[in-house]
């Protein structure tokens, strides 16, 4: 799985600070660090930047690139500012992101196109369809049709079907997962996929955000999942990408992660007699797959019952 | 000769008659056949909690009856899959002092009854409902905020006129509902009552007092599952065992969101047949309060001339409200008028105990 780091983004106090002082440290402290932690990526996500986005952008990328040799994901509303980005990088960049909004799907494919770099679609005309029929609807009825009409490569497009929270949109957490299985079958070769990591566990208590982030990161995985842009210092998630990419059955948490990516690509449901109910970690992961299948409500006390 | 079932071939093919013939039905020369026809019925792994309300005195209380709730292992009325012990139990909501923002067509309802909170219980005694509802104001008759002890004095006046198992609600602000329902708790010591609400922000201080005077507990949540779900655990890790705990998943009136509620109240209803323990929770809704809020119940004047009627107008609105959340799984629906009273009793027993 490709990680792209998450954490230069503007929604952060610190990179916005950063940015409107034009304070290099702390942005280069972040890609230095993500990079260092395993991040094959880095987002760059400036927001929307009305006033001066091409400038903030260059400044940014030049920043950035000063310190790591990695390639940017950029992340911006604003055109001028993406594209002033993607003249600055020196590696193959992503642009995120393109949906099936008319508005975006006829300006960001181009772009992408113009400059060969890799697109994020999100699987999204103006709401987010629950069901993962719907969201692959889109991507075959708009999204695939316009990237196939400017002449990026299906290989080079990155289709990343919105991960919602299970603290509140519950039941779009199995179908992502779907999303994802039912996108790696759409064209041969098929589309890549990305999801962004953290949005699962937006909203839960901050001790169980790691948990539900590396739970959830196996069955995306075992459903297709190419890329993810994740917290890229979160050891446990790198620890369980890594078990499943090794099928490294070394320990007893191991073989039950190498079980819930092999039921979850036969699209069947973990076998509770894999789990060792006498093991804490066992149970807690079994716990939190039952939430991100929507079999069990989430509340946030959901591993104390 | 060839019934019309025959000409249809899939329907005829699922539907086969039981024994050849016909039968008389009510209706003057229809006569219909016999068919077997197999309903299929989900096996549901939970069922909810059986949650007793009231104390009699030979459990330390002075109520003349216990009401139990919940019970049921299947949906609402199809209690030809699973047993649904109880039926939804009809409340009717009673106030410590003639209410200043009720509407017209309830204080002619009511009448002088309004004036004595004992009164209007015995009133409510007698149109045979299971529980009442008495809801604490935020302030007295003079403006003055109610004390805790005009509230211990209201909650003793009314277990004395009466022998319904009681439901308190405080005025509905965390401090004031702290101070006045650990007060009533104490009052109420060994009745087995209700105390609500009892949310996110207060349960710590109203388990405490509903476990030291051996009380249950109303767990309001705002219509979402997951923080319904969690104040269970939270009022469960506090140590009130969950058969003293009422799910409030907070409603809304009919046009004003009340299948938002419904919503919540299925979802919940099917995790607990399905097994999650934490949701397993008789639920309590109060109809009467949000469709009583809304101007289709509670105004007369300045609305247009098609609405039709205002008193039957507003009785439907609160009857089809109440009428939505018991299709939904509500175990008690919290009433305001006594012709909704009525007509709710009516629905509950055409429903209930139908299907065995």
């Amino acid at each position: 799985m490709l990680k792209i780091g998450e954490e230069i983004q503007v929604i952060s106090t610190k990179v916005r600070k950063a940015i409107e002082e034009r304070d290099k440290g702390p942005i280069q402290q972040l890609a230095a660090t993500q990079v260092e932690a395993g991040a094959d990526a880095l987002e760059v996500n400036i927001g929307p930047q009305k006033k001066q986005g091409p400038e903030v952008m260059e400044w940014m990328v030049d920043t950035i690139q000063e310190v790591v040799d990695v390639p940017l994901c950029l992340d911006t509303t604003n055109l001028a500012a993406m594209e002033a980005g993607l003249k600055r990088v020196t590696q193959q960049a992503f642009v995120n992101s393109t949906s099936a909004e008319p508005d975006r799907l006829r300006d960001v494919p181009p772009l992408a196109a113009k400059y060969n770099a890799k697109l994020i679609a999100l699987t999204m005309g103006k709401s987010i369809p629950v069901e993962a029929d719907g969201r692959v609807t889109i991507a075959l009825e708009q999204l695939v049709p316009r990237i196939m009409e400017v002449g990026l490569p299906l290989e080079q497009v990155y289709m990343d079907p919105l991960i919602l929270t299970v603290s509140g949109m519950q039941e779009y957490c199995p179908e992502a997962v779907e999303t994802i299985r039912f996108l790696k079958q759409i064209a041969d070769p098929p589309p890549m996929t990305v999801i962004g990591m953290s949005n699962v566990s937006n909203g839960v208590p901050a001790a169980n955000r790691s948990l539900i982030n590396a739970t959830y990161a196996v069955m995306l995985l075992a459903a297709g999942l190419d890329a993810a842009i994740v917290d890229a210092r979160d050891e446990r998630l790198k620890e369980w990408v890594r078990i499943v990419e090794e099928r490294d059955d070394g320990t007893p948490v191991g073989q039950l992660l190498i079980n819930l990516y092999d039921f979850t690509a036969a699209m069947e449901d973990l076998d509770a007699a894999v789990v060792d109910m006498d093991d804490p970690e066992q149970v807690a992961i079994y716990k939190t797959v039952q939430i991100l299948q929507n079999k069990i409500i989430y509340a946030d006390g959901y591993l104390q019952v | 000769m060839l019934t019309p079932w025959a000409t249809i071939p899939l329907i005829s093919a699922i539907i086969q008659p039981a024994t050849p013939g016909t039968y008389d039905t009510d209706l003057e020369g229809v006569a219909v056949m016999a068919v077997a026809v197999a309903i299929p019925k989900k096996k549901w792994t939970g069922q909810v909690r059986d949650v007793v309300l009231g104390a009699t005195e030979a459990d330390g209380g002075t109520r003349s009856k216990t009401v139990s709730v919940g019970g049921e292992g299947t949906l609402p009325f199809l209690d030809f899959e699973a047993p649904m012990p109880n039926a939804p139990r009809v409340a009717v909501e009673i106030k410590d002092r003639r209410p200043d923002d009720w509407s017209p067509i309830l204080l002619e309802a009511w009448g002088d009854f309004m004036d004595d909170p004992a009164e209007w219980a015995k009133a409510v005694e007698k149109l045979d409902v299971d529980l009442l509802l008495l809801s604490i104001s935020l302030t007295d008759a003079e403006g003055s905020e109610t004390t805790a002890e005009q509230a211990r004095s209201t909650v003793r006046k009314v277990l004395d006129s009466t022998g319904l198992p009681l439901v308190v609600f405080g005025p509905g602000q965390t401090e004031k509902d702290i101070e006045i329902l650990v007060a009533v708790a104490e009052e109420a010591a060994g009745e087995r009552i209700v105390l609500g609400v009892c949310d996110d922000k207060n349960y710590k201080t109203i388990v405490a007092a509903a476990m030291a005077h051996g009380h249950l507990v109303d767990a309001r949540a705002a219509m979402d599952v997951n923080l319904a779900k969690q104040l269970n655990i939270l009022i469960s890790d506090v140590g009130l065992p969950l058969d003293r705990v009422l799910m409030d998943p907070t409603t809304a009136a009919l046009g004003y969101g009340v299948e938002y509620g419904y919503s919540a109240m299925e979802r919940l209803r099917l995790a607990a047949l399905q097994g999650d323990g934490m949701t397993q929770q008789p639920m309590l809704v109060t109809p009467g309060e949000e469709a009583w809020r809304m101007k289709e119940a509670k105004v007369g004047e300045d609305v247009p001339e098609a609405w039709g009627d205002w008193e039957e107008r507003a009785i439907s609105w609160e009857t089809l409200t109440a009428t939505t959340l018991v299709q939904s799984g509500a175990d008690v629906v919290v009433l305001r008028h006594p012709e909704s009273v009525r007509r709710i009793k009516d629905l509950i027993s055409k429903l209930w105990k139908k299907g065995e």
